[in-house]
């Protein structure tokens, strides 16, 4: 009885916001026929004031000195929860997921490239908050203030782990879309990183289908695989990672030493948990130190590579600038390689431009393209060669420990610890205590 | 302790059980959104082609009141399903977001009272497993390597458009080359304005009152004396009356009016009226193609540039043109450029000129002022000695320009009065026409003034009025509007021979291989061969009137009659052009 009792409060739950979005069509629109009048046209929403903006960084300053506290001083999972959720409904859904440090990177990088181009105070200060709290204190950022990273956390239900091995490979993805978003900010005319933004459609509840269908796949696979974005993905994670090693007061998973109980080796879903390191077998060294020599070797190679490759793609790279596109199908219209014309054509057209002045700008643009997927493709090998060489070094750990690249901030694996709970209990007693005063 | 364990479990169970039919409806209303997706992707496109035809095929038939209707209803229709799938898609995108809440929180709180506590088994050869896993994450880099590598490879192998024109991997220029010119009917009288096919396999036998040897005949709406110019499969032509211009491509294959271009004008200033001559007509200038584009003018001032879609690409309106018997030269083509005789009025005013407009855009190139009167006759383009040379006619003179920048070369006064026939360039030499006066020949190797010196001979006998010369390179023939066509020698201007054709003629006479196409006003072909004697070798008729020149393409020619276009010959295409 109490079974089907639960399984229908539940099942009510299910029905309650459906029944809502049902109740709009109660009353059918109106038929073409009907005489309908038009309402007058909305006026354009006027601009966002400043002082918003203002409040935005500040709100980001005040999330991420909270949760600097809770995660590091209060090691409360509940209370870093909650403050995820308030940054979802706040920089998530109510500011529609934008500004966001993320993007901000093009922002950065556009200022560093265009000297016409003036950084918003509020991109500019969102890029460099996050960053520099990642310095003291680790990934903070990711564990309680990211939106991108928070609505992934949500949905974890199940969390599987995925393979060491596949982590490291499928990490390249990320330094080849920081890469590209960088590229194309700098010189190709496009925020791929905002146009590729795969939750944002889900922010704002309205957006391409394409990027919906992505921002939903990425959800459906969370709810197995931990955060796919931010592991796999995000770009402002690689800096942040890389920042993260170089913090001082961090998480760890345990308030005083590790007792090496083991308890908390499948704690986290992120799979940021290094285990203790031992003693290599006899012999292995030899093996390794060539295979570190034959990696130090390749790497030039990968960078000369990979900077090759990137050069010979740079009329494809330079598709992705609006420009060049509109340069490729006018040319196309006007030698009859096509038939018809597109709004970006037509556009052109009515600017009275010559063509001959379009090519030569899309010509230009491609050779900055040369420059810069050279730089892409050589960065690209420099990371991959990187991992390489970073696989093949011994590291010595003597203790379970939160690796400060991988560790997100959650907080989750405090409660395996045998000594956090030790602490909480002491807590506990210290509070009962005053109280029994 | 017993029965909080059995009510955890039932907490599980249902907890379990929702995230199951949270999981499910998640599925349904997916599926859901996916149908509606993929409907709206196949169906859409499907019934705004079928509007799109239908607005097509209601240009060709305005007055069909059935097709008007059948347009409305199926607009109406395209629009009802557009919204009732948008709403449909928020509906069950709401759903989804519902069912997914769900799920993830029935799922939470099912993991939540599933999670057991830790229990960590023996580990036998840690630094082995390590070992190991380091191994396989170099691997799985390495592998990260290859596929990035492979995407690089996939992607080189997409296609990119390179700017340079002519000599890329696309092979595309914006204006198509002088070899597919040659072997097209690109404006009036083909390629140079020379009257001359580069194929031979020509017809030679039809009938309009029986069908024999016509291919197709379509009847044609707007009226307009100029003539057809054909590019592959498509020929197009203007129509005008004094409230509508509009340009008209058809299929050369069936006939079938493929689409129609308007061109607008500006309106009259208050109390003056918009009449011409109906010999001239509100349609008289003929089209032109550079292969890319098709041009038109009309005696409104109004010029149009149109991709081969039907599109219209740009207009503009040059000022209504001040000519007597109504504006009536016939566009040319260099290039990308659009090259326009605007002389007008006495050529005193400062409005008589000479435009280059650029085909795409529609702006002017170069402008040259010329201080000539109106003048009816249509500039050519001609190859000498490998260098392009713009010709144009107009009391008094004949000048010749560089068609890329306007710069001119040289001119000869040597002509005058009211000018219609055109110029040729044929064996090395001009032909200029003053009519019922003189044939003029210069040699255009000279710069500035060429009067005194460049003038190789002059003819007076058989001077044609409207229709301009053909030449083969050795024999020039004149043929009036009377009938009385005059055989030269190109060389030294001696007359070879003179024919009465006892018939009326407005269309240009035109060279097939090795025969001579000279169409009636009634719209009698006589077909002569091309000699030193006047041979003939048949007489075709169609049975309507004929003002325009004929268009030989490939086995074919395009008859523009007064109501009907013709296409005449067999089905057969694909002869080598001559180049020669």
């Amino acid at each position: 009885m109490t079974r089907i009792a639960c399984t229908a409060m539940f099942t009510l739950a299910l029905a309650v916001p459906c029944l809502g979005a049902g109740s709009e069509m109660r009353f059918p629109p109106p038929e073409f026929e009907s005489g309908y009048q038009f309402p007058e046209t909305a006026r354009p929403p006027t601009a966002r004031p400043v002082v918003h903006e203002y409040i935005d960084v500040a709100l980001l300053a005040v999330v991420l000195l909270l949760a600097s506290y809770l995660i590091l001083q209060r090691r409360s999972r509940r209370a870093i929860f909650a403050l995820m959720i308030a940054a979802l409904l706040y920089f998530g859904f109510w500011r529609d997921g934008c500004i966001c440090p993320i993007g901000a990177i093009q922002n950065v990088t556009l200022t560093a490239f265009d000297s016409t181009y003036a950084i918003p105070l509020a991109a500019a200060a969102f890029f460099v908050i996050p960053l520099a709290f990642t310095l003291f204190h680790g990934r903070i950022f990711c564990g309680a203030a990211c939106p991108l990273g928070a609505i992934q956390d949500v949905v974890l239900i199940h969390p599987l782990r995925v393979p060491h091995w596949l982590e490291s490979g499928l990490r390249l993805l990320a330094y080849t879309y920081l890469g590209a978003g960088v590229l194309f900010a700098a010189i190709g005319g496009t925020f791929l990183i905002c146009r590729y933004d795969p939750f944002v459609g889900f922010f704002r509840m309205t957006g391409n289908w394409n990027i919906l269908i992505l921002g939903a796949s990425l959800l459906a696979i969370g709810l197995f695989v931990g955060r796919p974005y931010c592991r796999f993905l995000c770009p402002y994670g690689v800096i942040l990672r890389n920042l993260s090693r170089l913090s001082k007061r961090r998480v760890t998973i345990t308030p005083t030493e590790c007792i090496t109980c083991r308890l908390c080796e499948d704690a986290c879903p992120f799979g940021a948990i290094r285990t203790p390191t031992e003693d290599w077998p006899e012999g292995e060294y030899q093996i390794a130190k060539r295979r570190l020599a034959f990696f130090l070797v390749l790497l030039p190679i990968l960078i000369a590579a990979g900077g090759w490759g990137g050069y010979a793609l740079k009329e494809r790279l330079a598709r992705m600038h609006p420009r060049v596109r509109t340069a490729e199908r006018v040319f196309l219209e006007e030698t009859g390689q096509v038939t018809g014309t597109t709004n970006a054509s037509d556009a052109f057209r009515t600017t009275g431009q010559a063509s001959a002045m379009l090519y030569q700008d899309a010509t230009a643009i491609r050779s900055r393209f040369a420059l810069g997927g050279a730089l892409l493709g050589g960065f690209v090998g420099l990371v991959a060669g990187g991992k390489l060489i970073a696989l093949s070094v011994r590291r010595r750990r003597a203790e379970y420990e939160a690796d400060p690249a991988d560790c997100l901030a959650c907080g989750r694996c405090y409660q395996y610890c045998p000594k956090e709970q030790e602490r909480r209990k002491q807590r506990r007693d210290a509070r009962s205590g005053r109280g029994n005063r | 302790m017993k029965a909080e364990t059995a009510n955890m479990n039932l907490w599980h169970q249902a907890a379990r059980t929702t995230t199951l039919v949270g999981a499910v409806f998640s599925g349904i209303f997916t599926g859901l959104l996916v149908w509606n997706l993929v409907g709206s992707a196949l169906i859409g496109p499907t019934r705004e082609n079928d509007l799109a035809a239908l607005k097509v095929q209601v240009q060709k038939e305005p007055g069909n009141q059935e097709l008007l209707v059948q347009i409305r209803q199926l607009d109406l229709q395209i629009r009802r399903d557009r919204i009732w799938r948008w709403d449909f898609a928020r509906e069950a995108a709401s759903m989804l977001l519902g069912s997914a809440v769900v799920l993830v929180v029935a799922g939470t709180f099912a993991g939540g009272l599933a999670k057991k506590p830790p229990r960590p088994q023996p580990v036998a050869e840690r630094g082995e497993l390590q070992m190991r896993e380091a191994r396989q994450a170099r691997w799985s880099v390495v592998g990260g390597i290859a596929v990035l590598a492979v995407g690089m490879g996939l992607l080189t192998l997409t296609r990119w458009v390179s700017f340079v024109q002519g000599g890329n991997g696309d092979g595309g220029t914006p204006y198509a080359s002088l070899e597919a010119r040659q072997a097209q009917w690109p404006r009036f009288r083909g390629l140079a304005g020379a009257g001359v096919s580069t194929h031979a396999n020509t017809p030679t036998s039809w009938n309009g009152k029986t069908g024999a040897g016509i291919l197709w005949k379509t009847p044609v709406a707007v009226p307009g004396h100029n003539s057809p110019v054909v590019w592959e499969d498509r020929i197009f032509f203007s129509g005008a009356d004094p409230n509508l211009r509009q340009v008209l491509c058809f299929d050369g294959k069936s006939g079938q009016l493929l689409w129609t271009g308007d061109v607008p004008t500006g309106p009259l200033p208050a109390g003056e009226e918009f009449e011409l001559m109906e010999d001239t007509g509100y349609a008289a200038p003929t089209v032109a193609t550079d292969g890319r584009r098709v041009y038109a003018i009309f005696p409104t001032g109004d010029v149009a540039g149109f991709d081969f879609t039907g599109k219209r690409l740009w207009h503009k309106n040059l000022g209504r043109p001040d000519s007597s018997y109504g504006y009536a030269s016939s566009l040319e083509t260099y290039q990308n450029l659009v090259l326009i005789d605007y002389d007008q009025s006495d050529g005193k005013d400062g409005k008589s000129r000479f435009l280059a407009l650029d085909g795409t855009s529609g702006k002017v190139a170069w402008e040259a002022k010329r201080a000539l009167p109106s003048t009816w006759t249509t500039p050519i383009v001609a190859d000498v000695a490998g260098k392009p040379q713009l010709i144009t006619v107009a009391d008094p003179n004949v000048v010749a320009y560089d068609p890329a920048n306007g710069k001119e070369l040289w001119r000869a006064e040597c002509v005058g009065g009211d000018l219609a026939p055109s110029p040729i360039y044929a064996g090395g030499l001009v032909l200029a026409i003053q009519p019922y006066s003189q044939m003029v020949a210069i040699k255009p190797t000279g710069q500035g003034d060429v009067t005194k010196t460049h003038i190789a001979w002059k003819a007076e006998d058989g001077i044609p009025d409207i229709c301009s010369p053909v030449s083969n390179g050795t024999y020039v023939y004149l043929l009036d509007s009377e009938g009385l066509l005059t055989c030269y020698q190109v060389a030294d201007g001696k007359k070879v021979y003179e024919h009465e054709l006892k018939d009326q003629f407005r269309a240009s006479p035109s060279i097939a291989g090795d025969k001579l196409y000279l169409l009636s006003l009634k719209g009698v072909m006589h077909i002569a061969q091309v000699g030193p004697e006047y041979k003939e070798l048949g007489r075709c008729e169609l049975g309507e009137d004929c003002f325009a020149s004929p268009a030989f393409v490939d086995g074919r020619i395009y008859i523009r009659g007064a109501k009907n276009l013709y296409c005449i010959g067999g089905t057969s295409v694909g002869s080598t052009p001559d180049t020669k």
